[in-house]
Order: C-alpha cells, then sequence, then structure tokens
C-alpha cells in the first residue's frame, strides 16, 4: 500500500513533519510527569479496595506525519497506573510488539518511565532507565520491546509514554479501554487527514463518556522537485472518544473470545485519495473486497491452480454421476491428503504446495477443494468468515482484516442456498462444519455479486450422545449388562480424534473407566471408527460392584455414572451470551432386570421440564417392565447460543436435570 | 544434432542417479513390536559430543524418526538452541515417504528463527532454529542432521533414547569424546537395559566412552506412576573440569561446583550508605536474631520484586546489591544475594543456596548443575540451632516458609568453603492438612444450605495462598465455584483469609453454600450424603497388566465433620456402618453418630503417605481407594413421617 503513494511523492519530495492539527484544542487528559499529590491519597481509591491496580489515565493519540517522502502514522501514548496490591507488580512490565516487512517498519521512539513512591511525605520520583529497556526479536518480521519500571511498590504510581512510527497505513493502533483492572480514563483521538479514509468499528458493553468530532487544517512541509518547500494544506478530521470508570474485564465461561466482549475501537484502512489522484480503495466495500481477495495470488488465483489434479478429477467425473456424490468424493480427495496445519488462515501459500507436501493451513484446503468442486463441474465460490477464536463480525463494516478464514460454498443443482464445506477435519463427515467456525455468518465471494451476500455458518449438526443399556442387578445393588454408546456429530468429531490419539485400550479406560465407580470392562469393540457418516459406536459388556454383602433393600441410583451429575452453570450472573456453538442432544434408555427376589417399592416420578422459547427440553420417563424397569432420560439444546437474559432459566433448567439424575429406586426384598 | 545427444546424455544420467538412489528408512522395516502403542518410531539416533577443551565442545547429530500418524508429528519438528554461548554449524533435514523415497530436503526456507525467551521472562538471550518437515500422509520418515559449538561446558548433554512416550526406538546411540588431556567424563546410566552399559575405547587422543540401546518397545503412560522420565532410560553426563566465559570451574564434587558459583557471585554484596545504616540500626534494635531476620525478609518482600533477566553469564552470575537495592527487582540471585548483603549488614550471616525448583529432587550423587532456582538459607546461632529458609522472589511467601516449589528436596549451600548439599525441609501428611468443620441444613423438600469453615495448612494452602494474593475477593470467589465439585450450588459468603503461621502457614476459608435439591427424594425416603464437600474420585482401573510401580507424590491428612440438621419428622432408616481402613497407602475412617440434640455428626479423616509401592500393590491401592470413594459416597437415608 506504501507504494500507491508514489505518484503523489513524485511531485512532491518530503522534509520534515506537519505543525500541529489545529482541530486539538482540547485539554490533554493527563501531562506526562505531572503528577497530582492527591494520586497517593487512599481515600481516592476506596471503592478500588477489591483491585490490583487502577488505570488513572490512559491517553493515546494518533497522527499522520510526512517524512521522507512519504506518511507516517503516529501513535503517541501516555499512561499512568497507581498500583494498589502486588497482585498489580505485572502492570510495571509493558510490551509493545513492532513490525517491519520488505523494508517497512514500525520504529517506538521516545520512551519514557517514571516511578513515584512516597516516601515520608515527599514525593521520590525515579527515572526508567534504559537498562530496564529490551528488545526481543521473536522471527524476522515481529520484535517486542519490552521494559520494566524501577522500585515498584503497593501504593506506587508508575507512568509510561511513548511514541510508535509506523510505515503501515494498514496498521492505524486500534484502541483498547478496557483491561483487567478498572480504567478511570481512556482516551483515544484520532487526526485523519483527507488522503485517508479509514472504517472505523466500536465494540463492547461499556458506554463512551465523550465522543467528537471535529474538523480543521493541517499542513504537511514537502519539498518540490526543484527543492523549493511547499506547504500543503489538508483538511483533517479529528476524532476523540473518552471511556470513564471503565470496569475490570472478568471472563465467563461459554464465550467465543475476549475480544468479542472488550470495549475497544479498531480502525482499518478504507482507501486514500491524494491531491488530483483518484480514490484509491484499500478495502472499501464488498465488491472491493471480493474483486481484491479474487484477483489476489494468494487467494483467487489459487481457486485456478488445480489442474494437476485432473487424473483425479476425471476419475471423480468417472466414478460418480449425482452432483452430491461428486462433491463428497472431492472433500473427501482433500481431507485425505492435506493434513490441517492448525493455522486458520484466509490465504494460500500455494494450493498444489500443500496437496504435495501433504500439509496446509485451512486456506490452502479450501480453496483447493473450491477449485476441485468446480473442476467437477459445480458451482463453487469462496466463503469468508471470522473464527470464534477470532471474533465476531460486523456485517455493516467491510473490513478485510477482520477475515482469517474461507469455506468452500457449493450451489448443487436444484438448491437455493449454497451448502458449506470445510475439508480441513480428517475425522469431520462431509458437511460437517468445524467447531472453531460456528461464528454467525460468511461472506460469500463471487465476481459478479453486487451486493454483499451472506451465507449462515449455523452447523446442521449437534453435538449428539446416545446411550442404550441392559442390564441385570444383583442383591448387592451392583450389576452387570451391555451397553451401546454412540457418539454423533460434534461429539463423533471429538471421540474420533481422541480415538486416533489413544488407541482402543486408552479410549476405553478414559471414557468407560475414568470417574466411574468401579467399573469394569471385559469385553469391547469400537465399531464404525472409519465411516464418518456414522456414529462413532462402543458395544462393551460392563460390571459394576455393589455392597460387600446383600442387603433386603437397595436404595439404587439408575443414572450414576451415565447421566449429568454438576451443573455446568456454576456462576449465580451472566454479563455476556451463552455461545455452545452448536446444539446438543443427549439420550440415555437403560433397561434393568431386578435380582430374582426382589420388586420395587419406590420410583422417582417421571418429569417434563422446557426451556422458555422451546429453546430446549428434557425428558425423564421410568418405566416398569417385564421382570424390571426402564428409566429414558432425553436432553435437548435446540439453540446455539442464549442471551445473558436466557442465562438463569438455563442455569435452573440443568440443575432440576442434574437433581432428577440423582434420584433413587428403592428395591425391596419380597416377603 | 549434437545439442540433442547432449541432451540425451544429461536426461540419462539423471535417470540413473534417481534410480540409484537406495531408499532410506523403508517403514517396512521397522519390526513390527516397535509399532504397538507407538505413534513414532526412531529409526536411528546417533550423537556425538565431542569435548575440544575445558571450555569448548561440538555436539553432532543425525537422527531419524517414521511418523505412523498425526499424533506423532510432534517429531517430524526440530528445534535446535542457541544463545550467546552456542553456536550452530549447521542444521539439515530430508524426508522419505513411506517406501523410503526421498521426498525432500530442507530449505532455508523451512528454518524459522525464534525467540524462544520463556513468558516469566523479560530478557534472555536464547532462540532457536526450528525445522518442520511435517507430511500429512502417514506414515513418513524425517531425518535431521545438525551440529553446534559451545563455549558453555557446564553443561554436557543427557542422552534420553526414548524421549517420549509413544514412541518406539530401533536405534540409538550416544557418544562423549574426551581429550586424554582432560579428566575422565564423569557419567550416571540410568534405568538402562542390560548389556548397554558404557564402552570405552582410545580414538587418537581421545577417550570414547559410547552407549547403545536398540528395539526399545513404545512406553505407555500408567496412572498413578513416578513421571516417565525417571523410569526411561537415560545416561547424565558432566565434566570434571569446565569453564564459562573463562571461568573455569569443577565439578567432580558438590564442593567445587559452589565454590565457583561463590566465587562468581562474590562481592557483589554492597549495599547504599542508607540501607547499611538501616540494617546496623535494625540490629541494635532487635536483639534476637530470628525476629531480626523476620523483619529483614519483610523489608526485602516490601521493596523488591521479581524480574527475571537471564544474559550470558548473567544466567549464573547476579547483579550487584547496589543495583537491586536502586531498582526494587532483581531474579532470583539478584534477590538471594540483596536479601544475603542487607543480613550481613544487619549482623546475620546467611547463604545462598542452588534449587532445583518445580521438580523433582536431584541426583545427589552426580554433581552437576541441576538446578533452576536460588533460595537463601540463614542459619540460627548455635544457642537456639534452627534453619531459616527464605523464599526471595515472592512478595507474599510467610517467612520461613518454602512451598511446594522447594521444599523437602537438595539444595546446594554456596560457602567460602565450597558447595554443601543439605535438605530443605519436609512437610509431612500431619504438616500438609485440612481440617473441615460444617453444618448441614436440610429442609424437608430436600434444599440444603451450608455454613463450611476450611483451615488448609503448608503444602495444601499454597494454592489458596496463591489465589489469595493474586485475586480480587469477586474472582476468589469465582475460583471456589470452579473447585467444589457439586450437582448444583450457589455461594452465598465467601471469605479467605491467612491463619497464623505456627509452625506451618495456614489459610482459613468460610463458605456459606445454598445447595438446591440437595437431597434426592424418593416416595417416603429422603437421601442426603453427609461428605458435602471431599468426596474422594473414583480411582481409575487400568485394561491389561500392571507395567510399573505405584507412586503416591504428596502426602496430606484431611479431616472433615460434618453436623446434619433434619427437619421435624425425619427419621433415619439406618445410619450406614463406620468403615475404618488402613493399608501402606494411607489410613481412612468414616463413621457416623446420631447427637442428643436429633442431628447426626459426620466424621471422616484420610491420611495419605508418600511413598513408591510394588507394582504388585497395585490392585489393592485401586481397592483401598475405591473402597474410600464407595464411603464417600454413602448416603443417609431417612423416612418422612408425614407421608
Amino acid at each position: 500500500m506504501i507504494l500507491r503513494v508514489l505518484s503523489f511523492i513524485t511531485l512532491a519530495l518530503g522534509l520534515g513533519c506537519a505543525t500541529a492539527p489545529s482541530a486539538q484544542a482540547q485539554a490533554e487528559p493527563i501531562k506526562f510527569g505531572k503528577l497530582d499529590l492527591k494520586e497517593f491519597d487512599a481515600k481516592n481509591f476506596a471503592a478500588d479496595t477489591a483491585a490490583e491496580a487502577v488505570v488513572m489515565a490512559d491517553f493515546g493519540r494518533t497522527h499522520f506525519e510526512y517524512v521522507q517522502n512519504q506518511f507516517k502514522v503516529v501513535f503517541e501514548r501516555v499512561t499512568r497506573i497507581k498500583i494498589l496490591k502486588k497482585a498489580g507488580y505485572d502492570m510495571a512490565t509493558v510490551s509493545v510488539p513492532l513490525y517491519r516487512k520488505n523494508g517497512n517498519e514500525e520504529r517506538l521512539s521516545n520512551l519514557r518511565g517514571f516511578t513515584y513512591n512516597l516516601v515520608n511525605g515527599q514525593l521520590v520520583k525515579e527515572k526508567l532507565e534504559s537498562s530496564g529497556i529490551f528488545t526481543e526479536q521473536r522471527d524476522a518480521n515481529y520484535s517486542v520491546r519490552k521494559f520494566t519500571l524501577p522500585n515498584v511498590k503497593e501504593g506506587s504510581i508508575i507512568e509510561y509514554a511513548y511514541n510508535v512510527s509506523s510505515d503501515f497505513w494498514f496498521n492505524f493502533q486500534d484502541w483498547q479501554f478496557q483491561y483487567s483492572v478498572p480504567v478511570r480514563w481512556s482516551e483515544y483521538r484520532a487526526s485523519i487527514p483527507e488522503y485517508f479514509d479509514y472504517r472505523m468499528a466500536m465494540q463492547g458493553y461499556e458506554p463512551l463518556a465523550a465522543s467528537e468530532q471535529n474538523e480543521g487544517n493541517t499542513q504537511f512541509t514537502v519539498r518540490q522537485e526543484g527543492g523549493a518547500m511547499e506547504n500543503i494544506t489538508a483538511r483533517t478530521k479529528t476524532y476523540r472518544w473518552v471511556m470513564k470508570d471503565v470496569p475490570g474485564f472478568r471472563q465467563e465461561p461459554f464465550i467465543t473470545t475476549t475480544r468479542d466482549y472488550v470495549s475497544r475501537i479498531d480502525f482499518e484502512l478504507r482507501g486514500t485519495q491524494f491531491p488530483q489522484q483518484p480514490y484509491e480503495e484499500a478495502t472499501g466495500n464488498w465488491n472491493k473486497i471480493n474483486s481484491e481477495l479474487l484477483a489476489a495470488e494468494n487467494f483467487g488465483t489459487q481457486l485456478n491452480r488445480t489442474g494437476f489434479l485432473k487424473a483425479e478429477v476425471a476419475a471423480i467425473m468417472a466414478k460418480h454421476t449425482e452432483p452430491l456424490a461428486r462433491a463428497a468424493a472431492v472433500q473427501q480427495l482433500v481431507q485425505t491428503n492435506v493434513q490441517y496445519n492448525d493455522l486458520d488462515r484466509m490465504y494460500s501459500a500455494g494450493v498444489r504446495k500443500a496437496y504435495e507436501q501433504h500439509t496446509g493451513n485451512s486456506a490452502d484446503i479450501n480453496l483447493l477443494l473450491i477449485g476441485l468442486l468446480r473442476n467437477v463441474g459445480l458451482t463453487a465460490n469462496p466463503a469468508i468468515l471470522s473464527t470464534r477464536d477470532h471474533g465476531r463480525l460486523d456485517e455493516s463494516s467491510p473490513m478485510m482484516s477482520r477475515f482469517n478464514y474461507v469455506l468452500a460454498a457449493v450451489t448443487l443443482p436444484g438448491q437455493a442456498e449454497a451448502l458449506l464445506l470445510d475439508a480441513t477435519q480428517k475425522h469431520a463427515d462431509f458437511g460437517m462444519l468445524p467447531e472453531r467456525v460456528l461464528n454467525t455468518r460468511a461472506h460469500l465471494v463471487t465476481e459478479k455479486s453486487l451486493e454483499d451476500h451472506w451465507l449462515t455458518v449455523a452447523s446442521r449438526q449437534r453435538y449428539v450422545h446416545f446411550q442404550t443399556a441392559q442390564l441385570q442387578l444383583d442383591d448387592r445393588g451392583g450389576w452387570k449388562g451391555k451397553i451401546h454408546d454412540e457418539h454423533a456429530g460434534y461429539n463423533a468429531l471429538s471421540a474420533r480424534a481422541s480415538l486416533q490419539k489413544l488407541g482402543e485400550k486408552k479410549y476405553i479406560e478414559t471414557n468407560y473407566l475414568k470417574q466411574k465407580d468401579g467399573w469394569a470392562v471385559p469385553k469391547y469393540t469400537v465399531q464404525q471408527a472409519d465411516l464418518l457418516a456414522k456414529p462413532l459406536a462402543v458395544d462393551m459388556e460392563v460390571e459394576a460392584p455393589g455392597d460387600e454383602d446383600p442387603n433386603g433393600t437397595l436404595y439404587f441410583s439408575p443414572m450414576r455414572n451415565f447421566g449429568e451429575d454438576e451443573n455446568p452453570f456454576k456462576l449465580v450472573n451472566r454479563q455476556f451470551p451463552v455461545d455452545f456453538g452448536a446444539g446438543r442432544e443427549e439420550t440415555l434408555m437403560l433397561t434393568f432386570q431386578l435380582p430374582t427376589g426382589y420388586e420395587v417399592e419406590e420410583l422417582p416420578k417421571s418429569a417434563a421440564i422446557s426451556l422458555p422459547d422451546n429453546g430446549g427440553r428434557f425428558q425423564y420417563v421410568v418405566a416398569p417392565t417385564a421382570g424390571g424397569l426402564q428409566v429414558v432420560s432425553r436432553i435437548s439444546f435446540t439453540k446455539a447460543a442464549y442471551s445473558a437474559e436466557e442465562y438463569a432459566s438455563l442455569r435452573e433448567f440443568y440443575s432440576l436435570i442434574v437433581a432428577k439424575h440423582a434420584e433413587r429406586i428403592v428395591l425391596k426384598k419380597k416377603p | 544434432m549434437n545439442r540433442f545427444s547432449l541432451l540425451l546424455v544429461v536426461s540419462l544420467v539423471s535417470t540413473a542417479a534417481q534410480a540409484g538412489t537406495a531408499p532410506k528408512y523403508p517403514v517396512a522395516a521397522i519390526p513390527s513390536a516397535l509399532r504397538e502403542n507407538a505413534h513414532a518410531v526412531v529409526r536411528l539416533h546417533d550423537e556425538t559430543f565431542t569435548v575440544k577443551s575445558a571450555g569448548q565442545a561440538v555436539s553432532t547429530l543425525r537422527y531419524a524418526i517414521t511418523i505412523l500418524d498425526a499424533d506423532g508429528d510432534d517429531h517430524a519438528v526440530d528445534q535446535v538452541d542457541y544463545d550467546r554461548f552456542k553456536s550452530i554449524s549447521y542444521l539439515r533435514g530430508s524426508v522419505y515417504d513411506a517406501e523410503g523415497k526421498l521426498l525432500r530436503t530442507l530449505r532455508a526456507a523451512d528454518v524459522r528463527d525464534v525467540s524462544t525467551t520463556s513468558d516469566i521472562s523479560l530478557a534472555e538471550d536464547s532462540r532457536a532454529r526450528i525445522a518442520n518437515l511435517q507430511q500429512g500422509r502417514y506414515p513418513y520418515t524425517v531425518e535431521f542432521e545438525e551440529e553446534y559449538t559451545t563455549s558453555n561446558t557446564l553443561f554436557y548433554p543427557v542422552w534420553h533414547p526414548v524421549s517420549s512416550t509413544h514412541l518406539g526406538v530401533e536405534q540409538s546411540q550416544f557418544r562423549v569424546k574426551m581429550p586424554k588431556s582432560l579428566p575422565a567424563l564423569r557419567y550416571r546410566e540410568k534405568n538402562l537395559p542390560t548389556g548397554s552399559q558404557v564402552r570405552q575405547s582410545a580414538e587418537g587422543n581421545y577417550t570414547v566412552y559410547e552407549w547403545s540401546v536398540a528395539g526399545l518397545p513404545a512406553f505407555e503412560p500408567e496412572s498413578y506412576s513416578l513421571p516417565a522420565w525417571e523410569l526411561l532410560p537415560a545416561v547424565y553426563t558432566a565434566p570434571a573440569t569446565f569453564e564459562v566465559q573463562n571461568h573455569a570451574g569443577n565439578l567432580s564434587s558438590w564442593e567445587g561446583f559452589g565454590t565457583w558459583e561463590y566465587t562468581l557471585n562474590e562481592g557483589r554484596g554492597e549495599l547504599p550508605a542508607s540501607q547499611l545504616a538501616r540494617m546496623q540500626e535494625l540490629a541494635q534494635r532487635v536483639p534476637d536474631v530470628r525476629e531480626r531476620v523476620r523483619q529483614v525478609y519483610e523489608y526485602l518482600q516490601t521493596n523488591t520484586r521479581y524480574i527475571s533477566i537471564q544474559l550470558g553469564l548473567g544466567g549464573w552470575q547476579t547483579i550487584p546489591a547496589a543495583e537491586v537495592a536502586a531498582k526494587g527487582y532483581g531474579d532470583c540471585k539478584a534477590l538471594s544475594n540483596y536479601g544475603m548483603a542487607l543480613l550481613k549488614a544487619a549482623g546475620v550471616p546467611a547463604y545462598c543456596a542452588l534449587a532445583g525448583a518445580d521438580r523433582p529432587d536431584i541426583q545427589t550423587d552426580f554433581p552437576s548443575n541441576q538446578f533452576n532456582h536460588v533460595i537463601l538459607c540463614v542459619p540460627l546461632p548455635a544457642a537456639r540451632p534452627d534453619t531459616v529458609w527464605l523464599e526471595c522472589t515472592s512478595q507474599t511467601s510467610p517467612f520461613n516458609y518454602l512451598s511446594g516449589f522447594t521444599a523437602g528436596r537438595h539444595v546446594l549451600l554456596l560457602t567460602p568453603a565450597g558447595g554443601k548439599l543439605v535438605r530443605t525441609p519436609v512437610y509431612k501428611a500431619t504438616d500438609n492438612t485440612q481440617f473441615r468443620r460444617a453444618e448441614l441444613r436440610l429442609d424437608d423438600q430436600g434444599n440444603a444450605t451450608a455454613s463450611v469453615r476450611t483451615r488448609s495448612a503448608a503444602l495444601q494452602q499454597d494454592d489458596l495462598s496463591q489465589v489469595y494474593h493474586q485475586l480480587t475477593p469477586e474472582d476468589q470467589k469465582k475460583q471456589a465455584y470452579r473447585q467444589i465439585s457439586l450437582p448444583s450450588f450457589t455461594i452465598s459468603r465467601y471469605t479467605l483469609k491467612p491463619g497464623a503461621t505456627v509452625p506451618v502457614p495456614v489459610m482459613v476459608e468460610h463458605l456459606e453454600l445454598s445447595l438446591p435439591r440437595y437431597a434426592t427424594v424418593t416416595g417416603k425416603r429422603v437421601f442426603v450424603v453427609p461428605n458435602v464437600l471431599n468426596q474422594s474420585a473414583a480411582p481409575t482401573p487400568q485394561l491389561g497388566e500392571r507395567q510399573t510401580d505405584v507412586w503416591q507424590s504428596f502426602a496430606y491428612l484431611d479431616a472433615d465433620t460434618v453436623q446434619l440438621k433434619t427437619p421435624a419428622g425425619f427419621r433415619p432408616e439406618n445410619l450406614p456402618a463406620p468403615v475404618q481402613l488402613s493399608t501402606a497407602f494411607g489410613t481412612y475412617s468414616m463413621q457416623l453418630q446420631a447427637l442428643s440434640d436429633g442431628s447426626i455428626q459426620y466424621i471422616r479423616r484420610l491420611q495419605m503417605n508418600r511413598g513408591r509401592f510394588p507394582k504388585a500393590d497395585y490392585p489393592a491401592y485401586l481397592e483401598f481407594r475405591r473402597r474410600i470413594n464407595k464411603a464417600d459416597k454413602t448416603p443417609l437415608v431417612f423416612l418422612k413421617n408425614d407421608v
């Protein structure tokens, strides 16, 4: 992107930096080195007794400078933190990542820091010395500047400031308002001259205290080709965002990624427009994104690089005539020949190379899949998305950097909606998407699309667990019999992966001997391990011991070791939605033969409970059979995600399930 | 015409060359016994460590591993570490298919150069080159060749032919070449199969020590067992004389190694005048030495924090005490050295001690650098012979307490007279206690509330102490939610506070719980498990024959008393009989008693012993744990009168 400005630079050679933008008249919330003694007064932190530290002020500014023939993005930051407890000492060590590529770089400068302590009523100020500053070269492109402040104690105030000057316009510094500790004041300002067009995305659960926008002029001094100086005036928009008294961020279980919930603002370069130049879109709009991706060597071009598999394609065409069967055969070809290297990427390093080396990232694999689907005569296109770990997308902002994954969208003849495919998982059945991509919707990348087209990434699959057992009870409360245990959908995916990793013996140990009350498994067979379209099934003979001696009265807990014994929703309150990724179904059908001479004295009550809005259902039935009884439990969660408001009913629902599964049957020896 | 024939010749030659390449490491050649339970098989491992002089050595390694499935893929990645003292001469690699046909050779682009600075460190100079030859189609074989030169001869290699679990070994050999001009190699063999002990030979100016093994099947870990590396074959080697950056030392005795460390760190204890005066004043004011040490430690904890910086010789040599005084931070060496300086100024001699933290005990009969940490040892005057141990990197550790991090193991005391091996305090089962008292109140619907007070001591309080010092009260409560395993519960009140540290530290936890549907009701019967919070896990038996001894690493004592209060009209149908188990692994007892006020008292006591038990005891061990689990889960059965 740096190259695109060359036309502007040829007319003017740069010299030195600009004058300060006039719009930034607003008083600065913090001045480096100007400490107020009342920041040491304990009563100002009475409300923060729980926190290990408080960010007093975090102030960032980004503007543009014109230096040595090019614009640089200059970020300045001043941060002041009050350390309240020893657990807050980590705040005094700071890492600043810096990027470098092809001669362009991010450069850190003007790093300053102080620690302030109140010693016998006197303010003692200690400087961050160069001996406290280190650089770690992580790899060829990426280094980290690290520093730690001196003499940090409980009650210290630390302060640091630095600038990062960047050649990468697309790396306009994002700003995070919220951290694990409370933040009193967080402010970010951005001055963006008319040449640059950024899209901004604000997110989080905390309100802004101020959001302002002003317009003014900035002067950049440039040198003409002949050597003469000239001041160029650019209209500049200045933004200011403030958050006040932001509470410390707290993780919750069952969320996608912290990034989705923390309060922050992200920037993406949409385009540039230099004087006497047309508007140059960087990503801009969906059409632009589509056409850029399709033209890119590491994306669209790869779709046409599948010719080397001509023979394989011909074989599939000859063997299968049905479009669905062809699609399945193509997915299997890719799945079995290219091992996913655990890297979720949207760009490919080359589909042919991946195939030949039998290993590749998600883009290598799925772009290859799309190319081959086209080769067998199907309509297939890339669909890009953001994985759960990468965070939620704002569909109204076309920001390329918010995507990190590509799937294949195949439209079968006669079908209105495209089918999403993924070939990164060895153990996944046709049409099954990895759990990590189950993150709302994917954007379809097609040549002719004039509007943005989105596909739902909701999986057709669920977490499915199905068990049946025929068991003979004995007079000591033990039993033996046959158990059939099936995992389907996402459960089958993880079960097959675990089976491969552990081998059959360890798999049986882990799943049927661990955490069970003395179960013995004298015989077992694992079935359908390689039939991905079918559940993974285990058939076992199992024995569970009873008491040492026979008992006239048996209190028998039928679901023990089969059902749910702990409510996973432990916490009372919930701030964020509960996101499972996919629905869930658990079915248990247990049949017990009573020991000879015994009869049922008391049975648990059957029950049926539903979640509001058909969000889920639990059925529990205990029914007598000839010589015994049958216990059936069915649990279903129909939705992939539940709102924070639904949390209380979800928790209560599970609590009832767990209680029902703990109930006991009373058997008595006939008189 | 000429041109054509030339082309023809060239193409003939290249075909011939290709045809002439004999397949390497065909998978079919692997004995089937080595593939069992294996994700990968070492085809060959040929390692030579050539000592050039007391201060320089070269390591040459060639190895080939066949990857059988995706879970063996990690073996297709070769990581060669380097730092200021160690430089890599070459790193080469190739990958072969199942038949042994060369697929490709490693290119420069396949090798990443990365920093390996650990997460706990601010700065280190450790780096690595990482070569990845992973393939997606199994099986395949990788072959790596690498060489490095080191000028840090404090470390000689350790040979672990079976370097991980689920790895078969066809052949592995290890050689150390010592110049005859240097003292003999020191080595320690461990768990070697018979017949693979050292062979010595002469080769020019070198004495060659050689070990080799062949045909070792894959090792599968078992539960309740020693860590794998304690059970697998290994040869440890070490020099008699060594040199790091012109600092020569003698490693043939603990005394010698201690001398080297002591000398390297000597004269770095000068303090600024103000702190010197402060300590001297303290010496005047506090005549009791133990109390004085306590106050010095408190001063150290208040004014410093742990920051790890390991650069070059700085991995073994502390920064001066004056620098710690000025900056208020340092690593374990620096903070211990600073503590030693403060104590000296306060008139109390103390010694730094090298420790192997967070790992099992060192091999005491093989002097070598087995340490990764420094603590401070303060011998108290003879009048009250005692030793105080100080962990200087923690700002919150109680005075004279070594947590599970460094307790109960050998450390090397650095004295002017050289190194001296001593043992840090051992915390016994009766130190590592958890005493809990609970009141459990039941309503007639089966709902319950409970008030619980738990007092945890010594190693049982280590985690709680961390939680207390690191987390906010709100997060402490969340942590309690994670720790507690109950069907359904809500914590209505939670507090966690340190108790009095006599003689071991104590954490006290108060819990108010509400337990909806804690009791299950079937018809007229109500079932209540009185052991609310301390139900032991059921043991995991294994399929197949036990291969290794049983190992219990942690000795502890738990005592629980629960008073169960039931609503009017509840009458116990039975009171489970008391259980009393007494074994070499530990003792357990449980009993129930109806009290005069109508409530029922449940008392449980479990003491587990630390120890290694022969594998023949494995069934008895499982049975012991199974019976505890069963007793822990036994319910009390009540009859409701109103039904």
